[in-house]
């Protein structure tokens, strides 16, 4: 477990680099969806194969690709006025600061160390988590469900054009 | 590979998406940034279930679930905000959208 599992956390910190600091937004999106497929490989790691498939499927095949069409649809000019320097450092600043902070308080905190607990095969079954979602939990599972229709139809009121308006 | 490593790789994660969020300009990039956050969020979710003795761990897949559907959700809105504000404009700077600064 513990080569697989540090080339995968590697794959995520480069892809999630790569993200944050490529000028183009495209390739920056690429790197995204790098981060998102090497934590789809942690969640098959921690357990979860359903969770990374969910992962792979939504994430990486949904939702970076309806941004790249976004990319495509507002960006014709690829390249960006630079942001300046006294933001990118007092963005850098404060990302450090808040990560050093906590990383304090969590080498500080006295997790558990060691091995994971032995895994139950029936607790983590695929079949467990069904019968988990549409029993105990089944109303955040509607409340999703409306969440989701809404946002779809949100989505299109918006970006609708109005018809009397003339196309430019 | 003990619980504090995959809870100090998720505040990396979430340290570089707040850097994105604070740093870049373009909308879409702020949008990664987002997208890096709820994946650390998700990450130590389900580290935290795997390596506690939980009760029941089908409630840590759960909330990665509801954070992905959620995440797709968001982002729906925000690509179409995101379109609208490329038609009036032609640029999708954040510095350009202030017309209800008071």
């Amino acid at each position: 477990m513990g080569g697989i599992t540090g080339l995968m956390m590697a794959l995520a910190v480069a892809g999630a680099l790569l993200a944050v600091s490529l000028k183009n937004v495209l390739h920056a999106i690429f790197g995204l969806a790098l981060t998102l497929l090497a934590v789809a490989g942690l969640f098959a790691v921690l357990g979860s194969p359903f969770v990374a498939t969910m992962q792979v499927l939504i994430y990486v095949g949904g939702i970076t690709v309806a941004m790249v069409f976004a990319v495509m649809l507002s960006t014709v000019v690829q390249q960006h006025a630079a942001e300046s320097p006294w933001r990118r450092a007092g963005a850098a600043v404060v990302a450090v600061g808040f990560a050093v902070g906590v990383g304090l308080v969590v080498i500080g905190a006295g997790l558990p160390d060691g091995p994971p607990p032995p895994m139950i095969a029936d607790a983590w079954s695929v079949k467990q988590v069904g019968h988990s979602l549409l029993a105990d939990y089944n109303v955040v599972f509607e409340a999703l469900s409306v969440i989701l229709l809404l946002a779809i139809i949100g989505a299109i009121v918006i970006s609708r054009r109005d018809p009397e308006e003339t196309p430019s | 590979m003990s619980l504090e490593h995959f809870i100090l790789l998720s505040l990396v994660l979430f340290s570089l998406g707040l850097y994105a969020v604070m740093a870049r300009r373009n909308l879409i990039a702020i949008l990664i940034g987002i997208e890096l956050m709820l994946n650390a969020a998700s990450l130590n979710f389900m580290a935290f279930n795997r390596f506690l003795p939980v009760e029941d761990p089908t409630v840590g897949q759960l909330f990665v679930l509801f954070i992905i559907g959620l995440a797709a959700a968001e982002v729906a809105i925000a690509l179409s905000i995101i379109l609208i504000v490329y038609r009036e404009r032609k640029r999708i700077d954040v510095d350009d959208i202030n017309e209800l600064r008071g």
